[in-house]
């Protein structure tokens, strides 16, 4: 007879200070916490930086930043908002999320989007210690010659492309666990065709990146061996091109420009759908055109290139693909805006970010045209129109239609909901700052011509009401951001409790607890439809009549 | 420009306004059950195919756009006559954080650029350090110069006048006192002042040979 298997218990492992255990934890929900913690930490700082700028910019030819000063400060403001916000954050809702809507105990490579995840706050580290020193004033994307050894001598741009480096290798290696976790442990029944829509949306972002990514990688590491190692990648006259690098890093920011907004639409689809309690306007068509996004908006790329010395059949490729993105991009807003259509909206604070989300983006993504448009944009590049642009599509996306997701999601992460009134409060308080941020600078660019990323601008030129107006804006912008920061912080603790399920949401992350287990799900369910959380409501509704309805038969009286 | 903008208008004031009746008129508190309709083959072919026929005109409207403008002006009457009635050809070249323009008959200047009313100009760019760009909104749209290649603008001014202009992209600390000024003058004063300028250089020149053969060799 074969001994019977034996158990032995020593008790549960002694558990580390509560900083050590998060710091040490692979678990996604940690990971993605710290994430999504530290990208709204970014998202101030950058914000006070917007501020410093706009100040310098009050004013015709204003001396309260130097020249040097302002370009290191629009050179970290780029860093920040893109590697450390923007992505960061996205990043890690998908890596919150992922694991619960697809009804999995946690991610397929834990340790990898660990290490992804601190990869990119070392980054981070790197680009606020450079601070320290000096911080690169090559601006947002520092194009060579200039950001070469030869033009900035000092450890400033070294800084920056180590920082922007190691975040890089972080989403990709997040990416990496994400595309496995999805690929592989999704719950039985959970077919791709019932993936909810924020999963997709995480599916094609993670595939981007890793398209995206390793070129921004590869880009880096040229650039550093050029600085430091006597490369001529970027250099001209020895055999290398200084438009290489505008290449392949416009083939990032523009994929990152993408995932952005694939992002944001994904957080708003689901937000959309719950709160009109209606499932999604023609599902397969919206995720087909976040996929079709993604690909044909990377393919953009020289959309951002076009004053550059590259050939008219180049230009009007970037035209062709900017110009189709018309097409995926106006059926997914229209769906959204359907999917509201006949259902019972109920107005709370994430249906309000996501509604102010989707009238940002529209703005944005409109104005986006005339950029695409061959002979207008050698007019309007490079002018304060372009920075409106992008501001209207990015912070639309990313600080709109993050918040929207947070106020969705902060229920399930923390147990409680954040403050509806003070939500209310930050909403229009950053509508109203948007709009007297960014529309003066569009008219500024496109009626004077003022140049992007000057420290100055001068007298007589026809700007100065327009830029006073804009840095008020912007103050009243940074005020509605902080409000909503500050929500985040108060609710955490003392905000309402909320339950599992709060909003009537459709997809299984409202299936685990608030917040969830550790290992998110004692049993699951048997997905049988896009909709597996209406499905359990509907079986416990359909199992708690039939109990009454025979409680009632066996308490009729025998006649 | 105009297109673009008036196509950009039309398309924030759709999304919007279809948002905001979307939001006011389906409120749960009208006490209506949701409608669980989750697709429509036909209206999404429908707006799929109103969305193509908008990114297919604005494409031909901007090809035919972008022909007229790349389109090179022909001189006029007025004009500097220039054999074959070949372009007028300029250098420009970038360099931090001022402009050099050399003219055909070996002449240069900086910061300023004098060219001849209703001519045809084709301006040479490059640059010897980091990328600018050319930027002189009223005369032309932006081009970069960009180290170790040439790009050409080409532009013809109508009127005698001023231009001013700023470089349009970044290039370090004196990036936004970057700036040209274009003057268009009349073909006589334009063959004048590049005669001058010629004889001013080559007499500076001359002169800085004398000094330093009167000091010995340097």
């Amino acid at each position: 007879m074969r001994p019977a298997p034996e158990m032995v218990v020593d008790g549960f492992p002694k558990r580390r200070a509560r900083w050590v255990e998060l710091a040490t934890s692979a678990n996604h929900k940690d990971v993605g916490r710290i994430l999504i913690v530290a990208s709204l930490g970014f998202l101030f700082i950058a914000t006070v930086e917007l501020l410093l700028m706009r100040l310098q910019l009050a004013i015709p030819e204003n001396s309260f930043l130097s020249p040097v000063t302002f370009n290191r400060i629009l050179s970290l403001y780029g860093a920040t908002a893109v590697f450390f916000f923007a992505v960061p954050l996205a990043l890690g809702f998908f890596y919150y999320l992922v694991p619960l809507q697809i009804g999995a105990r946690g991610t397929a490579l834990p340790r990898l989007g660990q290490i992804g995840a601190w990869l990119v706050i070392a980054g981070a580290v790197v680009l606020y210690s450079g601070f320290l020193y000096t911080p690169s004033e090559a601006g947002v994307n520092p194009l060579p010659p200039l950001s070469e050894l030869a033009f900035l001598a000092n450890n400033g741009v070294d800084a920056w492309t180590s920082a922007t480096g190691l975040a890089t290798l972080g989403f990709v290696l997040i990416a990496i666990d994400l595309t496995t976790t999805i690929r592989n442990l999704r719950a039985p029944g959970m077919a791709w065709r019932r993936l909810p829509v924020f999963s997709w949306s995480a599916a094609i972002c993670s595939w981007l990146l890793l398209v995206i990514g390793p070129v921004m990688l590869a880009a880096i590491t040229m650039l550093e061996i050029d600085r430091n190692f006597g490369g001529v990648f970027f250099a001209d006259g020895s055999g290398g091109a200084p438009l290489l690098w505008q290449h392949l890093s416009w083939i990032f920011f523009t994929g990152v420009y993408m995932l952005v907004l694939i992002t944001a639409l994904g957080t708003i689809a689901e937000i959309v759908a719950a709160f009109a309690r209606k499932p999604l306007f023609n599902r397969g068509v919206t995720i087909g055109s976040l996929m079709a996004i993604a690909v044909v908006g990377t393919l953009a790329w020289m959309q951002n290139m076009l004053t550059a010395p590259i050939g008219i059949g180049w230009m009007y490729f970037a035209m062709v693909m900017s110009l189709a993105l018309i097409v995926p991009f106006g059926l997914v807003l229209f769906n959204l805006i359907a999917t509201l259509v006949g259902g019972t909206i109920r107005m709370r604070a994430p249906l309000l970010f996501a509604a102010g989300a989707i009238s940002m983006i529209s703005i944005g993504l409109a104005a986006e045209i005339s950029h695409s448009m061959v002979a207008v944009a050698w007019q309007l590049k490079n002018t304060t129109d372009a920075t409106a642009v992008t501001h209207f599509a990015l912070v639309g996306g990313a600080v709109f239609g993050g918040f929207a997701g947070l106020h969705f999601w902060f229920p399930k992460m923390t147990g409680r909901t954040m403050g509806e009134t003070l939500a209310r409060v930050s909403f229009w308080t950053m509508v109203v700052g948007m709009l007297l941020t960014f529309v003066p600078l569009f008219l500024a660019g496109s009626e004077q011509g003022q140049v992007v990323d000057a420290y100055k601008f001068f007298d007589g030129t026809g700007v100065n009401a327009y830029n006073l107006i804009s840095t008020i804006g912007a103050f009243i912008l940074a005020a509605g951001i902080v409000l909503e920061l500050v929500n985040a912080i108060l609710s955490r603790s003392g905000g309402p409790e909320a339950g599992h399920d709060p909003w009537g949401g459709e997809s299984l992350e409202w299936f685990a607890l608030s917040p969830p287990d550790p290992h998110n799900f004692d049993v699951l369910p048997d997905v049988r439809s896009a909709r597996p959380m209406r499905d359990i409501r509907e079986a416990i509704a359909h199992r708690t009549r039939r109990a009454e309805q025979s409680r009632a038969r066996e308490s009729q009286p025998v006649a | 420009m105009t297109i673009g903008f008036l196509a950009a208008a039309i398309v924030v004031v759709a999304v919007n306004l279809a948002l905001l009746y979307a939001l006011r008129r389906y409120r749960a508190d009208r006490g209506a059950e949701p409608r669980q309709l989750s697709g429509g083959r036909r209206i999404q072919f429908r707006v799929g195919a109103v969305l193509t026929a908008l990114a297919g005109a604005l494409l031909v409207l901007s090809l035919v756009f972008t022909d007229k403008a790349r389109e090179t002006p022909a001189g006029g009457a007025e004009g500097l006559q220039v054999a074959h009635s070949e372009p007028l050809r300029i250098e420009a070249t970038g360099q931090q954080w001022l402009w050099r323009y050399d003219y055909p008959n070996e002449s240069f200047s900086y910061y300023k650029l004098v060219v001849p009313v209703d001519t045809t100009v084709t301006l040479d760019l490059t640059s010897t350090d980091v990328v600018h760009t050319w930027n002189v909104p009223e005369l032309a749209g932006k081009r970069d110069a960009v180290p170790g290649k040439h790009h050409q603008v080409v532009f013809r001014a109508d009127r005698e006048g001023s231009f001013g202009g700023e470089a349009a992209t970044l290039s370090g600390q004196g990036y936004a006192a970057m700036r040209t000024e274009v003057e268009v003058v009349s073909p006589g004063q334009y063959e004048a002042f590049i005669k001058r300028q010629r004889t001013d250089i080559q007499a500076a020149q001359d002169r800085v040979v004398r000094l330093l053969k009167a000091e010995g060799t340097p």
